[in-house]
């Protein structure tokens, strides 16, 4: 398998009010190119600290320690048009993610610069593309790396979020929110980018293109509002595609339709899918491996197939057995220990 | 057979949005009886809430009859309403939208003896421990605050707090959906043991089929605000009938755990 990214040793502590939490501890673990690989766990096991890592967007509080290693080919036409950027296309939705902070020397990049070394970055809390709030991280980024030349940019990295609410702008249309991200990284004028984020909408199946376009997201369902949502988290043809409890707030049939919708787009596009859930049962119908995490650690990861039929650790079979399954016992009926 | 807890028939309630109206509820009818899991079932937006809003008045319908316990529910007022809502408790998805996360564990718990005059002030304490063992919490935790304990433990502040007027209903909308798997399973044995011990009827409103299953005794599955089946909620789930039944049947996550 070849590695798109490869984590090493990667531990991150939270600071807060003079107390600790280690949230991720010496995690090492590879992501292949173009595998759909789901993190799974209980609440508080590191997650969403794993995919915020990856994405650069930890808050400047965290002290993280450890590598991230991406093994990306420079984009081929990066050119003059093309706006420079070095941060990943994300919609982080937390209030407290810090605009700068000392760079941490821990994400390398590989690639056309092999040596190249690229700060953790941290970026106020906006919208996919919407990177304004990141100039002086691109700056302090100037100074270490390569921006223009960059592999792991803007462009690079996709992030869809629990709730969509909180990646969208409330007072901007729909159309307005995707064409933004293809303009910035894909350097289009504004009329191809609203036609791209056309493309996009009708892509993701929002009914009546026209009309959503011109919708602003308090107008849409929840389900509506997490496809606008992917559409603008894979508006600059990222590597890779974050989907962090992307359908836990939705229904049961809109889940299984958005997980439908992220399987079509990650192949069509030969994207990576990293793919975190506390439902071992959706991540074992959507990805290909699975890794356990609890407490902050690495439990295991292997074959989707393999880590639900056959787990090698007792946590693991303890997550299997408390699936509620469509076949399962009534509870009722069950013999078991009263909580 | 005596008479159930709770009937209700014809319940209609409407929403204007947009200029448009829409029936929320539309002429739902069902009935609970004492010691029963009757489970509300339905994608979003088909009125599982709503109906939990109607039936514990925290909202009037514009038609439809609610009879609790022999009484014409919608017709109660003041000191009786007041008398009747002991009896009719509710339990929500996210506990700490429900309380005040400043409050601590023993004021939320102190709230429902002291309003309904459960307990007098020198008994109080006492009775919080109970409820906090009672439904598996060390009586240590009633100084916390609530947004200092976890999810779980939340949960079961939010189901001690239910049963602390000793109520013959317990409404849950969504109570263990926000909840890790060992938790929920944990809480749903919980409120198991509770009806069993107490005879509590549940209206357990939920969208995942697999939780229903696993507690309810009857399911009705709802669309657009009307029932499109009910029954058995074994029945109902191993062979749905209506197009939505057998949609949030397949939807649902299965785990196919023999090997390759
Ligand atoms: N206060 C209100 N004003 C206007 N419309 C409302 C109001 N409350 C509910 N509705 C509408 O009534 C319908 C039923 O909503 P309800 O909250 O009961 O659904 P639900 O089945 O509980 O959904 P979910 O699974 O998402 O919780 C929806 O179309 C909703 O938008
Ligand atoms: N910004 C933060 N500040 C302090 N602690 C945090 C922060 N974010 C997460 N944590 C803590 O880090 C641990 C891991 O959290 P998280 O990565 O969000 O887990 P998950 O996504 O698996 O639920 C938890 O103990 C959580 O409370
Ligand atoms: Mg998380
Ligand atoms: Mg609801």
């Amino acid at each position: 398998m070849t590695a798109l990214l490869s984590i090493r040793d990667l531990t991150v502590i939270y600071r807060r009010d003079g107390s600790e939490v280690a949230a991720l501890k010496d995690i090492s673990l590879d992501i292949a190119v173009g595998e759909r690989l789901a993190v799974i766990g209980e609440s508080g096991s590191g997650k969403s600290t794993l995919a915020l890592a990856i994405a650069r967007l930890l808050p400047a509080s965290a002290r993280i320690d450890g590598s991230i290693d991406w093994f990306l080919r420079p984009p081929p036409t990066l050119g003059a048009k093309a706006p420079p950027s070095v941060l990943p296309d994300i919609s982080p939705s937390r209030g407290e993610i810090a605009l700068s902070s000392p760079p941490s020397p821990i994400s390398k990049v590989a690639g056309e610069d092999p040596t190249a070394k690229l700060p953790i970055s941290l970026l106020e809390g906006e919208m996919s593309g919407r990177t304004e709030g990141g100039l002086m991280e691109r700056k302090a980024q100037k100074s270490t790396a390569k921006p223009d030349h960059t592999p792991l940019g803007g462009r690079d990295i996709g992030f869809v979020f629990q709730d969509p609410s909180a990646s969208l702008d409330p007072v901007m249309t729909v159309g307005k929110q995707i064409a933004e991200v293809a303009h910035t990284h894909l350097g289009l004028n504004w009329p191809q980018a609203y036609a791209k984020a056309k493309t996009l909408i009708e892509r993701v199946r929002l009914p009546d293109p026209d009309a959503a376009l011109r919708a602003f997201p308090h107008q849409l369902s929840g389900g509506q509002k997490q496809r606008v949502a992917i559409a603008a988290a894979i508006a600059a043809g990222p590597k890779l595609l974050i989907a962090d409890e992307a359908t836990s707030a939705l229904d049961t049939i809109v889940q299984a339709e958005i997980v439908a919708l992220i399987r079509q787009l990650v192949a069509e596009d030969g994207m990576t899918l990293l793919f975190i859930s506390h439902d071992i049962a959706l991540a074992a119908a959507l990805a290909e491996r699975i890794a356990v995490f609890r407490h902050g650690g690495l439990v295991e990861i292997g074959a989707a197939r393999q880590i639900v039929s056959a787990p090698r650790h007792a946590y693991t079979r303890s997550l299997l057995d408390a699936h509620l399954g469509l076949d399962a016992e009534p509870l009722s009926r069950q013999a078991g220990p009263s909580a | 057979m005596s008479s159930p807890l709770l009937s209700v028939s014809g319940l209609t309630k409407r929403y204007r949005r947009g200029g448009k109206t829409i029936a929320a509820v539309d002429n739902v009818s069902f009935h609970i009886e004492p010691g029963e899991t009757l489970a509300l079932a339905g994608p979003s937006g088909s009125g599982k809430s709503t109906i939990a809003r109607l039936v514990l008045r925290l909202v009037q319908p514009d038609a439809g009859d609610i009879q609790f316990k022999g009484e014409d529910f919608l017709a109660l007022g003041g000191a009786t309403l007041r008398a009747r809502r002991a009896r009719l408790q509710m339990v929500f998805q996210d506990p700490l939208a429900a309380f005040n996360p400043r409050a601590t564990v023993a004021r939320v718990l102190d709230d429902p003896l002291r309003i309904h005059g459960i307990a007098s002030r020198s008994e109080r304490p006492r009775r919080i421990a109970a409820l906090l063992e009672r439904v598996g919490l060390s009586p240590d935790l009633a100084p916390r605050a609530i947004h200092e304990i976890s999810g779980g433990q939340r949960q079961r502040v939010a189901i001690a707090r239910a049963i602390a007027t000793k109520p013959s209903l317990i409404v849950l909308d969504e109570a263990v959906s926000a909840l890790d798997v060992s938790v929920r399973g944990q809480i749903l044995r919980l409120l198991l043991d509770l009806q069993r011990e107490e005879r509590i009827a549940y209206l357990f409103i939920s969208h995942d089929l697999g939780v229903v299953r696993a507690i309810a005794h009857r399911l009705v599955i709802l669309d657009a605000g009307t029932i499109a089946e009910s029954g058995d909620a074994r029945t109902v789930i191993d062979a749905p009938q209506s197009a939505i039944g057998k949609a949030l049947v397949v939807a649902a996550p299965k785990l196919d755990r023999t090997g390759p």
